[in-house]
């Protein structure tokens, strides 16, 4: 209570003493004369469509609308990326598991971390702004650690979801609370750390809750007021679907169908707790007004005998209409997923040759099956998968109750970890985990919004664990090059014009990838887990990179608390 | 007086005890009937009984509720939950959320039993939910520094599915070995 008075204070103080001078400097600031690109602190629609080519912002948590991951600027590059030094280090309040992918606007830095805090951060030093600390409601659920992955800003304002399903918006320039809006309800299993994405008025959020028996949605929230304007819910009434037996890539999931359309009869569609979760971000295609996403596991997770059918649309790429929220077309990869090998990594939009060749807007994903899915944008149609980037055994074998090996593990293959491209290369980089489990079935009634898993996956202590960065060719599915790495790899990737790739590992290295070889050409001992997706921006005239060295949680990676932001030495 | 006896006893004087809380105003009233079991200064009267005094507030209105809805079973607890609403069981979690955890004096574990600990939290993912320190947040609960016996029961209790209000516990547990419970239960009572 005393040091909070001592605060009080010295706050008073300060917005006093702040008072004063700013009465004597406001003619200077009114008088100082705009840019020429104006007022850039207001995020307008045009800037958010025109991010694939700002060399100056990073502005959606995936780079931009078609979320690639590919910084225009060049100013790093493969010349001089060796002389890559720390700029600064901001230090959070918290020591938990760090996922946030920083964006920039003009010079202003927005992270968040674990227990939902937001700070605004100058990009050129790492002073810190503002900081906002979500008052966290008394139920929280989240199977993965209490992580969130950032904000979206749109306007005056920036927005974020939060482990007890709320969204909320804060004025950019103070960090006030604006509105808040509940999202869905935490005591069912739903919680959020996913990203918003803002298009067009609209503040789009899909919802974690796969593993807790939730009805999986992606909504549309007015940004200036919190109305819900759509939902779109991932588990249709009939989820039944076409009684698909075997997976993307052809291979039998021995299904026992007869017993499921039994089941079906007994206890009917199980469409209200089926789970499928939005883990990430949705891709925009403005030109056709359609988002892109990937829809997470069924619930319970291993045993699939309370859910007969496919499950649609678990385990699936899924487009819907921006405006109205309406179904467009869909691909499931694995229907009556009992594995929890499901689609979690943001997908990309980017031109890819079809069967024949020919140029298309394609859309990529990767599994944590450990492919690089390739589809055809108009009806969602898969194109080609690229070879496994990690070893597969015993697919698919079904989970037993003593415990079935099977690889991947069931965190993947690439994890909620987004792909960068480079489009020049025709390459998608992506990081994945090897991580040999058990996979153990148990059946259970729903638990009213507690963890359902149906059973458990369990690493297998003796076997090793490793990772790798891998970067395939997404015209013909062929890893181009590969890179092995000591621990599973979980966080993100990022590309750049200057031929490089950045991502970070569990140990603490932070390292920049020739873009074409793979020749690792730079790299930077953060101090703890380097598990979130790094960003890029320039601000005056000087081009950074800045990633989050913070553990993470889910694979227990060593925690830390900070944001670095890194820069060539002069 | 078997141990039977002495629970249907002690029910009864809970339900009794509830009754008068009913009419009272305060939550610090409400909650005078707690202590005969979880202390009257935080330290629980038996090694049987969990320390709920700073415990997380979603947790322990998750508990109330599934002690309510017969969901956990607990003669005493279902007894003094039953009638309790919502908002008076969020209270209750909440006013003993905000109490300061009481270091209990256990033990340390064995360099042994550490050993084994750390292989089956990294098999079992432990930390997912009740993180790196094991004291939780929200909904999962605090374990570290929780009553040995308490928690050595509760893994049996889940992996015997004789508590079954969270099946993944269950599941999870099922996969250890009996050995591993014992040492979590050491390490986590002696952290």
């Amino acid at each position: 209570m005393v040091s909070k008075l001592r605060q009080s204070l010295a706050t008073l103080a300060f917005t006093l003493s702040a008072g004063l001078m700013a009465s004597g400097a406001a003619h200077s600031q009114e008088i100082k004369a705009a840019s020429k690109w104006g007022d850039m602190n207001t995020v307008t629609q045009d800037l958010l469509n025109r991010a694939a080519g700002d060399g100056n912002n990073f502005l959606h948590t995936n780079g931009n609308y078609s979320q690639t991951r590919y910084y225009p600027n060049r100013q790093i590059n493969v010349s001089n990326v060796g002389k890559l030094r720390p700029a600064w280090i901001f230090q959070t309040e918290v020591k938990e598991s760090l996922e946030t992918s920083p964006i920039v606007v003009n010079g202003v830095m927005y992270v968040t971390t674990s227990f939902n805090h937001v700070y605004a951060l100058d990009a050129r030093t790492g002073e810190e702004l503002w900081h906002y600390k979500h008052k966290m409601g008394p139920i929280t659920v989240y199977c993965c650690g209490p992580n969130n992955r950032g904000v979206a800003v749109y306007g005056d304002m920036v927005f974020m979801a939060t482990l007890d399903a709320k969204l909320v918006a804060l004025d950019a320039k103070t960090g006030k609370q604006v509105w808040e809006q509940e999202i869905a309800d935490p005591e069912l299993g739903y919680s959020e750390t996913m990203a918003p994405t803002a298009v067009d008025g609209k503040i789009l959020i899909g919802t974690n809750g796969g593993e807790y028996g939730i009805r999986g949605f992606v909504k549309a929230f007015d940004a200036k007021t919190g109305k819900n304007l759509w939902t779109f819910h991932t588990i249709p009434e009939n989820s039944v679907g076409v009684w698909a037996t075997k997976d993307a890539t052809g291979r039998d999931m021995h299904r026992n169908i007869d017993a499921e359309k039994a089941q079906l009869a007994k206890t009917g569609d199980p469409f209200k707790t089926l789970g499928g979760g939005v883990w990430q971000n949705p891709a925009v295609d403005l030109e056709t007004r359609r988002i892109y996403f990937v829809v997470g596991n069924p619930s319970p997770d291993l045993d699939g005998s309370l859910r007969p059918g496919d499950n649609l649309y678990t385990d699936s790429l899924v487009s819907v209409n921006l405006d109205t929220g309406q179904y467009v077309c869909h691909f499931q990869y694995i229907a009556h997923d009992v594995w929890d090998l499901d689609s979690v990594s943001p997908p990309i939009i980017t031109t890819v040759a079809d069967k024949d060749g020919k140029p298309i807007k394609g859309i990529l994903h990767a599994g944590k099956t450990g492919h690089v899915y390739v589809h055809d944008a108009k009806d969602c149609s898969l194109v080609r998968f690229s070879e496994a980037m990690v070893p597969q055994e015993n697919m698919w074998t079904l989970p037993t109750k003593e415990g079935a090996r099977m690889l991947p593990g069931a965190n993947g293959g690439v994890e909620w970890s987004p792909m960068a491209i480079n489009p020049n290369l025709g390459l998608t980089y992506a990081i994945n985990l090897h991580q040999p489990m058990t996979y153990h079935v148990e059946s259970s009634n729903y638990p009213a919004g507690k963890l359902w898993l149906g059973g458990a996956f369990k690493v297998i202590p003796s076997e090793e664990q490793w990772g790798n960065v891998s970067a395939v060719d997404y015209n013909t599915g062929k890893i181009r090059w590969q890179v092995k790495t000591a621990q599973p790899m979980i966080g993100g990737i990022l590309a750049t014009a200057g031929g490089l790739v950045f991502t970070g590992e569990a140990n603490g290295m932070f390292k920049a990838y020739d873009a074409e070889t793979g020749a690792t050409l730079w790299k930077f001992q953060a101090g703890a887990g380097v598990n979130a997706p790094p960003s890029s921006y320039t601000v005056d005239g000087k081009q950074y990179v800045v990633v989050g060295a913070g553990g993470n949680t889910q694979i227990d990676y060593k925690r830390g608390n900070s944001i670095i932001a890194f820069t060539t030495a002069d | 007086m078997t141990f039977g006896v002495f629970r249907a006893a002690a029910a009864a004087l809970a339900v009794a005890c509830l009754g008068q809380a009913a009419l009272a105003q305060s939550i610090e009233e409400k909650a005078q009937v707690c202590a005969g079991c979880h202390g009257e200064a935080g330290k629980p009267t038996d090694k049987a009984y969990p320390t709920i005094w700073g415990q997380n507030q979603g947790y322990l209105y998750l508990q109330l509720r599934d002690f309510k809805l017969g969901n956990r079973k607990n003669e005493i607890m279902n007894g003094i939950a039953k009638d309790l609403p919502r908002e008076d069981m969020m209270a209750l979690a909440e006013y003993f959320s905000q109490k300061k955890w009481v270091n209990l004096d256990q033990p340390r574990a064995s360099e042994a039993d550490v050993k084994r600990s750390e292989t089956a939290i990294t098999s079992g993912q432990c930390g997912a939910c009740h993180g790196a320190d094991g004291i939780g947040a929200g909904t999962t609960p605090r374990i570290t520094g929780q009553s040995h016996d308490y928690l050595l029961k509760t893994m049996e209790d889940f992996r015997s599915k004789a508590r079954a209000n969270n099946p993944w516990m269950s599941d999870i547990l099922g996969t250890l070995q009996p050995e591993d419970l014992q040492a979590l239960a050491n390490f986590y009572a002696g952290r």
